[in-house]
Formats: structure tokens, C-alpha cells, sequence
């Protein structure tokens, strides 16, 4: 069955965009190789403002492979089944903030996976919010 | 309002018990329950090896809700393009696979680039956003 990730996005922001839809099979870098490794599916429940590691790549039981086709998904899934869309994360990749995931939002992008390139959540604001997220990687 | 909705399925057999997991978004200006990101562009073009080239040609408001959709069309596995954020390397992307992330386009610095390898790599792109700053025609 190996690994696939589906996207679907829809929208009537610009008269005549079709949407998008694609699914890409998670490989090893450069072949038609199924990746081969995972931290497993995880949650992280946030609570106060301030930047935590989400992934600290030093400390995977696993080492991943560095700079090959590693992948990741966190979504924001509220808290005890509220999601709120006021309430944000911003995730961020060693010191450099990606993007801030609101409540229900979530995404999916390559890692490098080398030691500093940590992943970390930074809540907005105290609010209560739970992060849900799994890594594919490449075994070292 | 305008609705912008992005779903994603994810499974893998990595695990004893196979994973399945399906989420969907409704994208919202930030912040809001009310109103829906408004704006947008979409490209695709090749790009060359070599040069490394700012995806994002115009600024989008910074720190708002923007999500960026990248896939590299390139039917070549061995080709790939690596993805910056400022000056951090976030990861690459190599035929046939894709992201979406939000953007958060912090300041001047957060630009989002890519960088071809391999050869001339196809690349698709669709930003979602709540305005931009268009630069002055010279």
C-alpha cells in the first residue's frame, strides 16, 4: 500500500479555477522506493505562548536520513472537539516561523531533517489547542 | 464570501495497524469565522537548474492566513526542487510530490524560493491569500 498522501482544494475565489487535485506516493529521494520510516501518529496539547519543540531531530529513536525527501503533516484539531479558527500555532522550522495554523487548518511539507532543523509550535495566544501530527522519513 | 477548501487523505502501511487520516479545512482570512481568504494566483512554469527564484513575486500581507499549494510536475523522480524560507532550507520536493503550508511571509526576509535540480523541473503553484502589495511599475 506503501505511503500516499491525496490534496484536494477547491475554491471560487477566481472565476473559471477548476481546483486541484493530486496524490503523490511518499518515496525515498531520487527512486520509485517507498519510504521506510515514521515517528508514528502523535498529538501535543498546547496551553500558553512560547515556542516548543515539536520534533526535536536529535531525539528520534530512529536517526532520519539528512536532506532527502522526509515529510511531514500537523493539523490543528482544537481542543476536546472545538475547533477554534481564532486560535493559532504558528509552526516554525529551526528559528524560522512558517506559518500559523488555525484551528482545523492543517499541512504537509518536506523536512530536511538535519539536527537543528527542529519543528517548533508557538501558540498565539493561552488558549488551550491540540496538535496532531506525524513525520515519513528515510532511515540513516 | 469566498470559500477556499483544502482536504487531504494520508495513509501508510508503515505502522502495524494501517493509518488512515482525512482532514479538510475551510480557509479563513485570519483569525475569523466570518470571512474567507479572498485572493489568489495560480502558475505553472519550468524551471531551470541552477538559480535559486523567489516563488512569490509580489508580497502578500504579512503574518496574515495565506496558504501556499506546490507540487513539482517533473515526471523524473531523480529531479528535484529545494525549498527555502528566508535563509532556512526547509526541504525538497521531488517529482510528483507536493505540499501546502501556511505562509506566513513574516517580513521582506520570508520569502518563500525555489531552487531546481536535475534538470528542468515542472513546477505548479497556487497561493491563497488576503491581499498583496503589488510592486510599482518601474
Amino acid at each position: 500500500m506503501a505511503t500516499t498522501a491525496t490534496i484536494s482544494i477547491s475554491s471560487d475565489i477566481a472565476p473559471g479555477f477548476g481546483g486541484i487535485s493530486e496524490t503523490m506516493t511518499l518515496t525515498q529521494a531520487g527512486t520509485l522506493t517507498d519510504i521506510d520510516s515514521t515517528t508514528g501518529f502523535s498529538i501535543r496539547k498546547l496551553s500558553a505562548t512560547g515556542a516548543e519543540d515539536l520534533i526535536e531531530m536529535t531525539k528520534e529513536l530512529v536517526e532520519p536520513k539528512d536532506s532527502v525527501a522526509a515529510k511531514i503533516y500537523i493539523r490543528n484539531i482544537g481542543y476536546k472537539g472545538v475547533i477554534d479558527k481564532s486560535v493559532g500555532v504558528t509552526i516554525g522550522v529551526n528559528a524560522e516561523p512558517i506559518g500559523l495554523l488555525y484551528g482545523g487548518d492543517w499541512m504537509m511539507m518536506p523536512l530536511t531533517c538535519i539536527d537543528a532543523d527542529d519543528i517548533t509550535a508557538n501558540p498565539a495566544t493561552d488558549d488551550t489547542v491540540v496538535l496532531e501530527y506525524v513525520l515519513f522519513y528515510e532511515e540513516a | 464570501m469566498a470559500t477556499t477548501t483544502a482536504a487531504v487523505t494520508l495513509t501508510s502501511d508503515l505502522m502495524s495497524t494501517n493509518m488512515s487520516v482525512s482532514a479538510s479545512t475551510t480557509c479563513m482570512k485570519a483569525g475569523t469565522t466570518a470571512d474567507g481568504l479572498d485572493g489568489m494566483e495560480y502558475g505553472y512554469f519550468d524551471l531551470v537548474t541552477g538559480d535559486e527564484y523567489d516563488l512569490i513575486g509580489a508580497t502578500p500581507t504579512a503574518s496574515k492566513a495565506s496558504k501556499l499549494y506546490l507540487k513539482n510536475h517533473s515526471t523524473d523522480e531523480t529531479y528535484f526542487v529545494a525549498i527555502t524560507q528566508g535563509t532556512q532550507a526547509i526541504g525538497k520536493l521531488y517529482g510528483g510530490d507536493w505540499m501546502f503550508i501556511p505562509a506566513d511571509f513574516h517580513d521582506a526576509a520570508g520569502e518563500i524560493a525555489i531552487t531546481a535540480n536535475g534538470g528542468t523541473n515542472k513546477i505548479c503553484y497556487a497561493l491563497f491569500h488576503e491581499g498583496i502589495t503589488k510592486d510599482a511599475s518601474a
